[in-house]
């Protein structure tokens, strides 16, 4: 990618979901599941584990068979999805240095032949954005969970999306991390990029969303944060399940 | 030049002193070259398949391969080469197991435990019951490897297995590696993950088969694992599992082929071959164990 692909940032697409339903053996894991992400908005999932969440995030990126409409309105032809899961497997002992991962995701030259020209820049100001640039020859392995979440955030960002999918970002990272997250999300919003983002920290949601979904199956709230995250409101949300979680983190 | 001409000159300069003794005679040279296929090869793909957990599968087809031999015979292959058997056999071998592990939701150790025994079983029931008919010295070869054997046909095959995959596997690694990261990201990032499953799984097969008649049914799995195990052991970013891994395997099998016929030891190629490969994993953690930094990154 040029340095000058980089620059272009139109805004990110308006996400509709229309009646989703989705099924799974005999589970009912979404159930008429209908709201609307705004184009360059931050947009935050909650609800309880098992509610649907990581389902609706698999469904967005087209690895579900579900029923429903789902539409994407993308404002220019280009359309790019960032992703940021939650975890890696991996062997933990592998020898695979931050570079090397970054090289795996993100060209298509061997990574063990080393960073292409091309690609380099582009991995500099990531994992400079992320605060990773003078660990980049550590081994993922030999990483806190904090960090390696970081890095998982800088794969995120090349080649530069206009739709960022966020799943549970911020649960290994430590104060600093957060700090870097908040900085990217800060960044995100400026450039217009839409992020869908699924989170358990509600008073981070408070904070930076622009909206917020309750999710457990059905869509139990869809508002903006103030409005929604009310104690009633989340006490519905989080003990529909069985295996609801706590409410104090 | 052609290839002929190429091994005659080879003995030529052995004869006359200028290369070591052994190389006088044409199967060493045949042998060695088909060692200089297969060393870097299996080295390289082994990163892959130590990284994606194939280890147990690199084996099982390799065992595939003795049924591949049993039937080729039985159907009336030659017996020095039954080729079409062999890579038709451990193919549907290879891809029937990725079919079902993506079907039927058993773990692949417990599937590929099924189909190793199985497959096993139908090979030694084939070739007892052609025992009558071939020399068993044979089996031994299929079983073990050898390089008397090693024929211009055979470096043929092996020659065009190793362009065709390092072609698809170079470009690919990168893919490849990232499916078994997170198959959702891969997926996010354009890879297709399920085919390059299959693309991975037919890759290690056709380098398996085709580095059975040097290295022995038995063993062959075992080249793709072991200089990546040891290559893992001691380097610390991809470049050094890498280089390394193709470096432990080339010299072993190099070294497989030529140590006894120079100290005149009767032992199958593919056993020293592994022995050797076996004896750089041992010193790798020798090393490891005694020099800390070999362990893991400094804090």
């Amino acid at each position: 990618m040029t340095a000058a692909a980089n620059l272009v940032t139109g805004f990110g697409p308006r996400i509709e979901f229309a009646g989703i339903d989705l099924t799974l053996g005999r589970t009912r894991i979404l159930e008429q599941v209908g709201f609307s992400v705004a184009a360059g908005s931050v947009h935050a999932i909650v609800g309880p584990n098992g509610g649907g969440k990581s389902s609706l995030i698999k469904t967005l990126l087209g690895q579900m068979p579900h029923q429903g409409q789902l539409t994407l309105h993308w404002p220019s032809e280009r359309e790019v999805i960032g992703y940021v899961p939650q975890a890696l497997e991996f062997d933990r002992g592998l020898p695979m240095t931050v570079d090397d991962f970054m090289a795996a995701m993100c060209q298509r030259r061997p990574a063990f032949l080393g960073l292409s020209r091309r690609v380099q820049p582009a991995i500099d100001a990531a994992l400079a954005r992320v605060g990773m640039l003078d660990k980049r020859k550590r081994r993922m392995g030999a990483l806190s969970g904090g960090e390696r979440q970081r890095v998982l955030l800088a794969q995120g960002l090349i080649p530069e999306p206009q739709l960022l999918v966020l799943d549970e970002p911020m649960s290994a990272l430590d104060e600093a991390g957060i700090q870097v997250f908040e900085q990217l999300l800060k960044g995100w919003r400026q450039a217009g990029t839409t992020v869908l983002w699924i989170e358990h920290d509600l008073e981070a949601v408070l904070r930076l969303a622009d909206r917020v979904t309750g999710l457990s199956r059905k869509v139990l709230f869809d508002a903006p944060p103030a409005q929604a995250l009310t104690p009633e409101r989340l006490l519905g949300l989080f003990s529909v399940h069985p295996r609801s979680e706590s409410l104090a983190s | 030049m052609s290839f002929e001409a190429f091994r005659q000159l080879v003995q030529e300069w052995a004869t006359a002193g200028y290369l070591p003794e052994a190389l006088a005679y044409g199967f060493v040279v045949n042998a060695l070259l088909a060692g200089l296929m297969i060393g870097p090869v299996l080295g390289g793909l082994g990163t892959l398949v130590v990284v994606k957990r194939f280890a147990f599968f690199s084996e099982a087809v390799g065992h595939a391969a003795l049924t591949g031999v049993a039937i080729g015979i039985l159907l009336g292959e030659p017996y020095t080469g039954p080729y079409g058997s062999l890579f038709g056999y451990c193919l549907l071998f290879g891809i029937l197991l990725n079919f079902l592990r993506n079907r039927t939701g058993l773990s692949p150790d417990t599937l590929i435990g099924v189909f190793l025994s199985v497959s096993l079983a139908l090979g030694a029931s084939l070739l007892l019951m052609l025992a009558g008919k071939i020399n068993v010295h044979i089996l031994e070869n299929v079983l073990f490897g050898s390089v008397l054997t090693v024929s211009g046909q055979d470096l043929v095959v092996l020659g065009f297995v190793a362009v065709l995959v390092l072609a698809l596997a170079l470009p690919l690694y990168n893919r490849i590696m990232l499916a078994s990261f997170n198959p959702q990201l891969a997926a996010v990032r354009g890879v297709a993950v399920k085919t390059l499953d299959y693309l991975f799984v037919v890759l290690v097969t056709l380098v398996t088969v085709a580095a059975v008649k040097v290295i022995g049914a038995i063993l062959v799995g075992a080249l793709l694992v072991i200089p990546a195990a040891a290559a893992r052991l001691v380097s610390q970013s991809l470049k050094g599992f890498f280089f390394l891994s193709v470096v432990i395997a080339t010299v072993s099998t190099l070294f497989g082929i030529l140590l006894p016929i120079v100290f005149d030891l009767p032992v199958p190629s593919g056993a020293a071959i592994i022995l050797v490969a076996g004896m750089c994993f041992a010193l790798a953690a020798l090393a490891r164990a005694l020099v800390p930094r070999l362990q893991g990154n400094p804090a």
